[in-house]
């Protein structure tokens, strides 16, 4: 079996004197989806802007090959992609011109400076915004496009860094279910094809046994569960949620579900398959 | 209904109590802070040597003077339009040099960006510096510095609007957040690519804008710059004033006006269509 792609050892992290978050370990195959879920606080976004290297973690590291992520520097970064919850576009560049700075870790900094790219780049990217479907509005102003739009093109973005890991911070939180849940199919999609490992922290148990293939549960800054997905079942969830919730099957009855269980099932098999491990 | 009727009203009684007293105490506060206001301004009007009577005794010479001022001397216009040129020129290249400079800075003095937090307390105290030193003051240093002459008028305008532009784009840039930074960041690009990628887009804008109302500013500021020697309309204002030709000094008044009032209108549209 060869080496895990990701690796979290002894994450640590305070903020302001409070732990938020305590020993957490984990490691990823190539190709996998993790579902990082957990009651408001636990600590998920801490955990996750760690992971991508945005913040850094008081003891403990994680790792991507082997490689500190706190570590890399400048170009390095492109590996990991980020997904954030509020999109963080560049309100007033086109779709295009955001999705181009997917390529910025890839093209001399001039490129950057003047906003010309090659040939290809363009093309790269225009074939991202054509996979997330908004090939029509790559000349509209980002701010002008509906929020499900903006996370669409943040996606393209991520997608043009061509990076070994997408790191997802509540990606729909921002987003009405239904358009949530289309993110999520599109984001587990693209990066099954293209070999990518998502990890995507997530309000909605729902989605993450329909999209990931793994769930951890995080509370009060410790790991309490890491299931495959397909037994992460309600048992799991009130453990994880506690007495937050009154019942978990209720919460979830709120939001409809458009796919079969069995499907998701099927699903999920199917992304737990080895076959990603040997990408080429 | 009685059961709430029981509980209610006594606890709105006892709400209304605490107030009640409460309210001896805010009234002796209202009344100190009303006193203290008082005293602040009786001590201004003393310090600032108000004195309605001389105003009085005064105002016949003003109207004498305006009376004098008619017909105005339109004899000197091409040279005043030479001047009051030179003003503008001066105010462009001063707030232009200072908009340039401000953009490092801005960065240098954001807390959220800047590439040396070490930096960042030294970076805000020099801008207020800068922004506390009137340009006429650095004018007055500058013309001692380099001698006579818009040059002197130019670096004096520069200096205190690069404190002035440098904050305001600092603040806003603290204001905006990081969000599209710490994206653009995190797909490998390095730290100044990012900025110029991801910042300047959204305060490019803003630069333009303020530096359009800087130049406004900066045309007004530096009519007075000639009566320290740093070129201008300012110079043949004081002239006129010091010979006491009024014509002259009305022409070079209304002068400054017309250029301003026109300068104001077309900043003003340009500025609309930047938003």
């Amino acid at each position: 079996m060869s080496a895990p792609l990701f690796e979290v050892r002894g994450a640590r992290k305070l903020l302001g004197g409070r732990v938020v978050l305590d020993d957490v370990s984990f490691a990823l195959e190539r190709g996998v989806m993790l579902a990082v879920l957990g009651p408001s606080g636990a600590g998920k976004t801490t955990l996750l802007r760690c992971l991508a290297g945005l913040d850094r973690l008081d003891a403990g590291a994680a790792l991507l090959d082997g490689a500190d992520v706190a570590l890399l520097r400048g170009r390095q970064r492109r590996r990991i992609a980020v997904v954030f919850q509020q999109f963080n576009l560049i309100g007033r560049l086109n779709a295009l011109d955001n999705v181009l700075a997917g390529r910025l870790g890839h093209v001399p900094a001039w490129r950057g400076w003047l906003r010309c790219f090659s040939r290809t780049d363009v093309l790269l990217a225009l074939h991202c915004l054509q996979r997330v479907g908004l090939l029509e509005q790559a000349g509209q102003r980002t701010d002008t496009l509906s929020g499900g739009q903006q996370q669409r093109v943040a996606i393209a973005r991520a997608l043009a860094q061509q990076p070994d890991l997408i790191v997802a911070d509540e990606p729909v939180a921002s987003l009405d279910p239904r358009i949530g849940a289309g993110i999520l199919e599109l984001l587990a999609t693209l990066c099954r094809a293209d070999g990518v490992t998502l990890i995507c922290s997530l309000h909605q148990p729902q989605f993450a046994r329909r999209y990931a293939s793994r769930v951890l549960g995080l509370r009060d800054g410790r790991l309490v569960a890491d299931l495959p997905a397909h037994t992460f079942d309600d048992a799991a969830l009130l453990a994880l949620y506690g007495g937050a919730l009154a019942s978990p099957t209720e919460a979830e009855a709120s939001v409809p579900d458009p796919l079969d269980r069995a499907d998701s099932t099927a699903l999920t098999a199917l992304t737990t398959t080895p076959h990603h491990q040997q990408e080429a | 209904m009685a059961a709430a009727d029981d509980t209610g009203p006594a606890q709105l009684q006892q709400a209304l109590a605490v107030r009640l007293r409460a309210s001896p105490r805010r009234r002796l506060i209202v009344a100190a802070w009303s006193a203290l206001a008082l005293a602040f301004f009786a001590l201004c009007w003393h310090l600032a040597q108000i004195d309605p009577a001389r105003l009085v005794e005064g105002l016949p010479k003003l109207g004498h003077w305006l009376a004098q001022a008619w017909p105005p001397d339109v004899a000197e216009l091409p040279l005043f339009g030479q001047r009051i040129a030179e003003t503008v020129a001066m105010a462009a290249i001063g707030t232009a040099a200072a908009t340039l400079l401000a953009l490092p800075m801005a960065v240098l003095a954001s807390r959220n960006i800047t590439p040396l937090p070490r930096l960042y307390y030294p970076a805000r105290w020099l801008l207020n510096a800068l922004r506390g030193i009137d340009s006429f003051v650095f004018a007055l240093l500058f013309v001692a510095a380099v001698g006579l002459g818009p040059f002197a008028g130019v670096l004096g305008i520069a200096l205190h609007t690069w404190g002035s532009a440098a904050k305001l784009l600092a603040d806003h840039i603290e204001n905006a957040g990081t969000g599209a930074l710490d994206a653009v960041r995190s797909t490998g690009a390095g730290r100044a690519t990012a900025i110029v990628y991801a910042l300047l887009p959204d305060i490019l804008p803003v630069l333009l804008s303020s530096t359009l109302f800087w130049w406004e500013f900066n045309v007004r500021a530096s009519t007075v710059l000639g009566v320290v020697g740093a070129g201008g309309i300012g110079l043949e204002l004081k002239n006129s004033l010091d010979l006491l030709d009024f014509p002259r000094l009305f022409t070079i008044i209304v002068l400054i006006l017309v250029v301003i009032t026109l300068l104001d209108q077309v900043s003003g549209w340009l500025r609309k269509r930047l938003t």
